[in-house]
């Protein structure tokens, strides 16, 4: 037992009061010599109770209302009630911060380590049957075991196997996984404790006043539960983190070269000088690059690479010289194919040169190919009339482009349907020959069909007014992010004259590109395994100035590429999230093997669903690096399928809340703070068990005042 | 051991000796006095003509109406008798109680006894002493001369109160001791079991003894004001003590009280027996001249 305000137990000592006034009552007993001692007998007969043992019950109770005073003020915490199960069993959610930067240095080891050490002996000291559950709020959040359990050796021991490798700290969908927990768990007396380091950049919308959500909510259930920001701070401040690599292409062609955009971030006040930046291909170094980063400022650099073979290449680009390793490497897979062939359907007709509908579109995505240089194109392209397109004409073929087509007939647009579901991309250009009441009715077919959207009426410039630009937004679109940093290559530069205003555009589809007065440019929709964009303008200078412009090139091209690429495995993904790999639908019952960044082997079966689609999913991916799968039959040298996981570079700041905000925040959120186990062994004390012990004794104290007072008055009645 | 003055101050002896004491019942008595006598003849107060029977005295006959009438009728007369005044003084250990307030409640008797004693013997009747606890200690019978009073006197100063009470047995004891018929003023605290008490005044009731009882009281035992922790012990018994907490007791005790007062006030006006109760811290002669008056109007 302890207590909160121990020095007030001394007030107990007041019980000697009445034990003194008794006692000195008792010894100053005088001695009558008494005649009518037959009155006095047959007085003490009539009595039926038992009058001394009511008064040393008088005597007990006026003793006793001091102490239960005195301990009343001092608090008492019953810890002993702990070890009874089904006594104080307290429902515990820990909602514990597995993001990356929880691998900073601290004095226990990394920060993960001290803060495992001390949630370890947070669990020990709880009351026999509390069941607990983990969840690890890295991005994306999960659980650590999958219910509720009041085994809390199975969480310490699968928390020692659990990598804290996570994306940032994803609060709000991490208490609202708590909060469901909670609603699983059997315990009155409940807890949220939050373990975190309170990285600056997970939480500094938090300080600065801003709500969480789940959080509110939480506080709301019935009954309430307590809320604990338990803070553990990391030794190191100073970061070097290679933030991300970017490839200027999706796919390349063999021996193309690729630009890779490297972004180097500085988080500290220390200035790094000539450190080594290493380039990696398929495992094995090619060069190594110097650079300087100031403080607190990054650095980017431009690495090129060509790759000899087709297949999918795994490329990773290191930083050395830094005390924070795990954010300092970045790995990327670039598929590198012999050639991506795309299919130019054009419409109208040629007037002259560059009038055509795909005229641009043709030089465009194939540069070297139109201007006869001997560097090579990723994209082969094949023009063709509307008209004259027959059976079998998309073989071989991965992306369509229409350009002013005015309508197809008769199984043409079938076969394409068909092509597009197969995975194949489509793009389609709007123009003046377009029927639209074909577009809407056949190929719009309330969405139904290949086109995402349909058009009535168009938007259009008047002479003298300024041209529709593109809007100027940061752009998320994997086809369009390259140009959210593309020094030289402006969007906005082109102009637009005449545009179809698309309408409906709902479901699926999604804008990619759109203009400043308000109407879509660029929509997507996917459609089977593949995916169609319309574009509400005109591929060639007629409507606009597009073509013209230096972006159309890479534009166009990314576009492509990201069509062809579509099916195949992103080039980065972050960590923690599933990898899926796409089978042939002969591999089906093969069994296969994958290697992850730590060289540890994993099988896996083929899984078919309902589409007859057949692929492998792995989900334990919180390793950063390169996963390779192959077939385990295959041989060890053949290529295999690569995949890269990549940590979150927000996490690299290392930069934490101070003490005081994180106080400031917790008092905001009604959250009790801690910032080591004393702490919390203390709050632990008072919040849950010592407030309890003292309303008992209040109760108790009230309980003893009224016996004292019926005791008096029945002995006086005596 | 007391002086003299004591047991007769002055002040008590004034008050109380203007205060004849009337015997309620008729007395026999040896000399005319203040007293009716059941003797009749002796005396010259006529009472009553009654027929003549076989066995009267001659010389009884009226024989002015058996001149008249010539029938024969005996003339009575009351007599005056002087009254046998016996002083009953309970000397047992509870007597020797003696409370905050007032005297002993043995001395309080004693001095009741020797200024009733002064009094009727001022009144030319006979008195006599018996001091008792558990037995009888001193008897002296009734005389009339002024050198009795000394003895009875006398014989109060050297009595202390002693053993234990055993009130009825004395007076079934006495009623066979006191021959003549006579008032018995009996000084007693009563505490005995009131049962046997009033049989044994029955008996001298029947007997035909007026009884007058002077119940002395100290106020200690009326009010049982005492409110700390105390050992009560028997003054009679040693051996018997209780240890209590008196306010604890105190109500249970007054009950107590009450039903013995009550019970012995009731079963004493059943023997057309007066009790006076006497409280020591009240003077002496109020109580009695109280009592006496009272006595007088019926």
């Amino acid at each position: 037992m302890n207590f909160l305000n121990a020095i007030l137990l001394a007030g107990a000592a007041a019980f000697l009061i009445p034990l003194i006034i008794h006692l000195l009552n008792k010894r100053r007993v005088q001695t009558v010599r008494w005649g009518a001692m037959h009155l006095l007998h047959q007085a003490l007969q009539q009595r039926k109770r038992n009058i001394k043992v009511e008064q040393l019950l008088l005597l007990l109770t006026r003793i006793a209302i001091p102490i239960l005073l005195a301990l009343c003020l001092a608090r008492p915490v019953l810890s002993f009630l702990r070890q009874f199960p089904g006594l104080n069993k307290t429902s515990l959610v820990v909602v514990l911060d597995n993001s990356f930067s929880m691998r900073a240095p601290s004095d226990q080891g990394t920060l993960s380590d001290k803060m495992r050490s001390e949630l370890r002996q947070i669990l020990e000291k709880l009351p026999n049957g509390s069941d607990v559950s983990v969840v690890l709020a890295g991005n994306p959040p999960r659980l650590l075991l999958d219910a509720p359990t009041v085994a809390l050796e199975a969480i310490t021991k699968k928390l020692e196997t659990e990598p804290c490798l996570a994306g940032p700290f994803a609060l709000n969908d991490a208490l609202q996984l708590a909060n469901a927990e909670l609603k699983r768990m059997s315990g009155a007396s409940r807890e949220v404790l939050l373990l975190s380091d309170f990285q600056q950049s997970d939480w500094k919308n938090i300080a600065d006043g801003g709500s969480v959500a789940a959080l509110d909510t939480i506080l709301k259930s019935e009954p309430k539960p307590l809320l604990t920001f338990y803070r553990g701070a990391g030794e190191l401040e100073e970061n070097l983190a290679l933030a991300s690599v970017e490839p200027s292409a999706f796919v390349i062609a063999r021996e193309q070269s690729i630009a890779l955009r490297v972004r180097i971030l500085n988080h500290g006040k220390r200035a790094y000088q000539d450190i080594a930046v290493h380039l990696e291909a398929d495992g094995a170094r090619l060069r190594t690059t110097r650079v300087s980063v100031a403080p607190n400022a990054e650095t980017l650099l431009t690495l090129n690479q060509a790759f000899d073979t087709a297949g999918d290449h795994a490329i990773t680009v290191r930083v050395e010289g830094d005390a924070f390793p795990e954010d300092n490497a970045y790995s990327l897979v670039i598929p590198v194919r012999e050639q991506v062939n795309c299919l130019l359907v054009k419409g109208g007709s040629d007037l002259g040169p560059l009038s055509g509908a795909t005229d641009f579109l043709e030089i465009s995505l194939a540069p070297h190919q139109s201007a006869s240089t001997s560097l090579k194109d990723v994209i082969r392209t094949s023009t063709t009339d509307y008209r004259q397109i027959r059976e079998k004409f998309l073989d071989g073929v991965e992306v369509v482009m229409l350009a002013n087509v005015e309508r197809l007939n008769g199984r043409q647009l079938p076969d394409l349907e068909e092509f597009v579901k197969r995975g194949g991309g489509l793009i389609v250009f709007v123009g003046p020959d377009c029927n639209s009441t074909w577009y809407e009715k056949e190929f719009f077919r309330d969405g139904k069909s290949l086109f995402p959207c349909f058009f009535k009426g168009f938007g259009h410039v008047e002479t003298g007014q300024t041209p529709a630009r593109i809007l100027n937004q940061r752009h998320t679109h994997p086809a369009t992010t390259y140009f959210n940093d593309a020094r030289g290559l402006k969007l906005q530069d082109a102009a637009f004259q005449h545009w179809a205003k698309f309408e409906k555009i709902e479901g699926e589809t999604r804008s990619i590109l759109n203009l400043d007065r308000g109407d879509s440019l660029m929509v997507e929709k996917p459609f089977g395994k593949g995916r169609v964009i319309a574009v509400a303008t005109t591929a060639n200078a007629q409507w606009n100035n597009l073509p013209l412009q230096p972006v159309f090139v890479p534009l166009m091209q990314r576009i492509v590429t990201y069509l062809a690429t579509q099916s195949a495995a992103p080039q980065s993904q972050s960590c923690g999230s599933m990898l899926r790999a796409s089978l042939a639908k002969d591999q089906g019952k093969e069994a296969f093997v994958l290697t992850d960044p730590l060289n540890e082997t994993h099988e896996l079966k083929p899984i078919t669903d309902k589409e007859g689609n057949v692929y492998v999913d792995y989900a334990i991916t919180q390793n950063p690096g390169l996963y390779e799968l192959r077939a385990s039959t295959a041989a060890k040298t053949s290529a295999p399928k690569r995949f890269a996981f990549n940590l979150n570079p927000s996490e690299s700041d290392l930069t934490l809340l101070s003490t005081g905000k994180v106080h400031d925040m917790a008092t905001r959120l009604s959250a009790s703070f801690a910032e080591n186990n004393d702490d919390y062994t203390r709050l632990d004390r008072s919040r849950r068990h010592g407030t309890e012990v003292w309303q008992l004794l209040l109760f108790a104290l009230i309980a003893f005042l009224f016996l004292e007072v019926f005791l008096q008055q029945r002995i006086s009645r005596a | 051991m007391a002086k003299l003055s004591d047991l007769l101050p002055a002040e008590d002896l004034l008050q109380l000796s203007g205060l004849p004491l009337f015997a309620r019942t008729v007395m026999e008595g040896f000399s005319t006095g203040l007293h009716a006598s059941p003797n009749k003849g002796a005396s010259v107060e006529f009472r009553q003509h009654r027929p003549y029977v076989q066995g009267d005295e001659i010389k009884r006959l009226d024989w002015k109406i058996f001149g008249r009438s010539d029938r024969f009728y005996i003339r009575e007369y009351d007599e005056e008798t002087n009254l046998r005044a016996t002083l009953l003084l309970d000397a047992s250990g509870s007597m020797n109680y003696q409370g905050s307030k007032g005297v002993k409640k043995f001395e309080h008797a004693r001095k009741l006894a020797a200024a009733l004693a002064y009094v009727l013997t001022g009144q030319q009747d006979a008195v006599g002493l018996v001091t008792f606890d558990s037995k009888v200690r001193e008897f002296i019978p009734c005389r009339t001369k002024t050198s009795h009073l000394h003895n009875v006197l006398e014989t109060l100063l050297k009595t202390e109160p002693g053993a234990e009470t055993s009130l009825a047995a004395v007076l079934q004891n006495l009623a066979s001791r006191i021959k003549k018929r006579g008032l018995l003023m009996l000084m007693t605290d009563g505490f005995d079991d009131v049962g046997e008490l009033l049989q044994a005044i029955g008996v001298l009731r029947k007997r035909g003894h007026e009884i007058i009882v002077f119940q002395i009281w100290d106020r200690d035992e009326l009010e049982f004001p005492f409110s700390r922790w105390a050992r009560f012990e028997n003054l009679e018994n040693f051996e018997d003590f209780q240890m209590l907490d008196p306010a604890a007791i105190r109500q249970r005790y007054l009950q107590a009280l009450e039903q013995f007062r009550s019970a012995l006030t009731e079963g004493l006006s059943k023997h057309q027996v007066d009790l006076v109760p006497i409280v020591t811290d009240e003077p002496l002669a109020h109580a009695v001249k109280s009592y006496l008056a009272l006595r007088m109007r019926r």
